[in-house]
């Protein structure tokens, strides 16, 4: 995802003179281009990620609309302060980008996994989070967070089960992708709700055939708050199947997953498949770490089985 | 500035502001004294003299509100009826600067460690991005030269040659717990300024004269920071220097000692007008 948003801050970059780009000095081989081209809206603030995000925030009361990048835990747990209070509680245009949502920095290890940068950040008052499901999916993201006044959070990662699908529709507005729709309208059907790159993981589980039985819906969440308003196709899905399986590469305490079983009381069931450590983890790939704590395409069919047992 | 009589108009516009802040805090029984005593000369300075039209004012030490509620309402930068309610319930006034409630406090403070990084990110839009003369002051206290976030935007300004922003540390040499010397010592704090390539100067936090000395300066590349060295409770002698008046409220027996020291004081200044 991270070409992609690049590519698309570009764009942002290119439109409005408002906007900058602040980076924890990470960016190699990624952000020449706009280091290059933009001068002094762009700046490597360096490995001062408190300093950085105050800075932001000065940036932002001056009128400035500032981007901050770093890796997804660096640019969210070590300046949460700072996040709460120089831009959550001034309400200010301040966007910060986290690269490596989930396990997706893998080998690198526990440091640079961000496996409750959702959950931290849902908590903080005029906070909005996006979480993009694809690549191709970024653009949309960055596009609606350049256009907020307040603050915004945007988690960029790679899902190791990546796979083409493409959707059968997406909301405009909240950006939720449906890609699969339950065949038989009137037998006991799934509603699986993939927690922005989590999706890619059902949408593996679709491709092999694994859910080829099942009746199922697929959905793709990329945005919270919630606007079941304009969700009205995930609500309808839930109030039909009245049972719902969740995926998510975040812990399952304060992950999405948990806020939309709680949004959502009339699914009678609700099993939220998340990420975790065990006692005696150990390291490697992100696909490793997603075997590890059971996010993978079979154990999404066995949940989806069970849950129609 | 030289002039005896605009220092004596200092010192009579500081003692009218230490007059409004004892009030203020004996009506709301409210602590954080010794504090505001120590950064009122400093704040006075700033809002008569140094602050511009455009140029803004980071508090740093948020713990310090009052005394810079007290300076604004003084200037006439806060209204009466905002004023009337420090430390009531409702108030836009609480203990520590509150988010976007006033115009002439850009930022929430209270968390020591804040300030100057914001402060920081305003002058870099202002100097590089907006190329405009606008300065911006940002008052730290010493027990806040703890802070490593502190020190990244120390970094920062030096990298960034910010001339455009000046810090100034209330350096009075007293903490939470405890002495600054005992808790993390500081010293030499100059030279740890001018090692992050700051221009750095010490000054008497009290005589208005070396601070207007150390804080016109002209832009060179650099940004100043100068170490006012102060008195925590300065004015008030049950006060000074003594760590519990960071936190006591005051009693009717020592708001009136406190007024009287203040009396002291103010017919001094005017045997010294006369003379």
């Amino acid at each position: 995802m991270r070409v992609d948003f690049v590519k698309a801050i570009e764009g942002v970059l290119a439109a409005d003179p408002r906007s900058m780009f602040v980076t924890g000095d990470l960016g190699y081989s990624a952000l020449e281009g706009v280091a290059a081209t933009y001068g002094r809206r762009f700046l490597n603030a360096g490995v001062a990620e408190q300093n950085m995000v105050g800075v932001a925030a000065g940036l932002a009361l001056a009128g400035m609309r500032p981007w901050v990048y770093s890796i997804a835990p660096f640019a969210t747990y070590r300046c949460l302060e700072q996040i709460r209070n120089d831009v959550c509680l001034h309400r200010l245009p301040v966007r910060i980008a986290g690269n490596g949502g989930g396990y997706t920095y893998g080998i690198m290890g526990a440091t640079h996994h961000a496996l409750e940068d959702l959950a931290v950040l849902r908590a903080l008052p005029n906070m909005r989070l996006f979480f993009p499901c694809s690549n191709d999916h970024v653009a949309g993201a960055v596009s609606q967070m350049a256009a907020l006044d307040g603050p915004a959070y945007i988690r960029l990662a790679i899902s190791p089960y990546t796979t083409p699908v493409a959707p059968l529709s997406e909301q405009p507005v909240t950006l939720t992708r449906q890609y699969a729709a339950r065949r038989d309208a009137t037998a006991p059907g799934v509603t699986i709700v993939g927690v922005g790159h989590g999706v890619q993981i059902a949408l593996r589980a679709l491709a092999s055939g694994g859910l080829a039985e099942a009746n199922v819906d697929v959905f793709g969440v990329a945005r919270f708050p919630w606007d079941f308003a304009a969700d009205a196709a995930l609500l309808q899905s839930v109030a039909a199947t009245r049972n719902v399986v969740s995926v998510e590469e975040h812990y399952a305490d304060g992950g999405i997953g948990e806020s939309l079983r709680a949004a959502l009381p009339e699914a009678r069931a609700f099993r939220i498949l998340a990420a975790s450590y065990s006692p005696e983890q150990r390291y490697g790939s992100p696909a490793f770490h997603l075997q590890q704590c059971g996010l993978t395409p079979e154990a999404l069919v066995a949940a989806v089985r069970e849950s129609l047992r | 500035m030289s002039e005896p009589s605009t220092l004596l108009s200092l010192r009579e516009e500081a003692l009218a502001v230490r007059r409004k802040f004892l009030r203020m805090h004996f009506e709301a029984h409210a602590g954080h004294l010794g504090t505001g005593l120590s950064d009122i000369d400093i704040l006075v300075y700033l809002h008569k003299v140094w602050l511009a039209p455009g140029d803004q004012f980071i508090l740093s030490k948020g713990h310090g509100a009052s005394s810079l509620y007290a300076t604004l309402h003084h200037f006439g930068r806060l209204s009466d009826a905002d004023f009337a309610t420090y430390y009531k319930d409702g108030t836009l006034l609480p203990a520590h600067p509150a988010p976007g409630a006033l115009e002439a406090i850009p930022a929430a403070t209270g968390s020591l460690g804040h300030g100057l990084p914001i402060a920081a990110g305003l002058a870099y839009a202002h100097k590089y991005i907006h190329q405009t003369k606008r300065r911006v002051a940002c008052l730290v206290s010493d027990g806040e030269c703890n802070s490593g976030s502190l020190w990244e935007a120390a970094l920062f300004a030096g990298h960034h040659r910010l001339d455009n922003l000046t810090v100034i540390v209330d350096a009075n040499g007293l903490q939470g717990f405890g002495r600054t010397k005992d808790v993390l010592d500081l010293e030499p704090l100059a030279d740890k300024w001018r090692a992050f390539r700051f221009r750095c100067e010490e000054a008497d936090g009290h005589d208005f004269s070396r601070l207007h000395e150390a804080l016109q300066r002209p832009p060179d590349g650099a940004p100043t920071c100068v170490v006012a060295r102060t008195v925590k409770g300065k004015g008030v002698a049950l006060m000074e220097n003594k760590l519990e008046w960071h936190y006591l409220p005051m009693s009717q027996e020592q708001y009136t000692r406190a007024l009287e020291d203040l009396a002291e004081a103010e017919s001094r200044l005017k045997q010294q007008k006369q003379s």
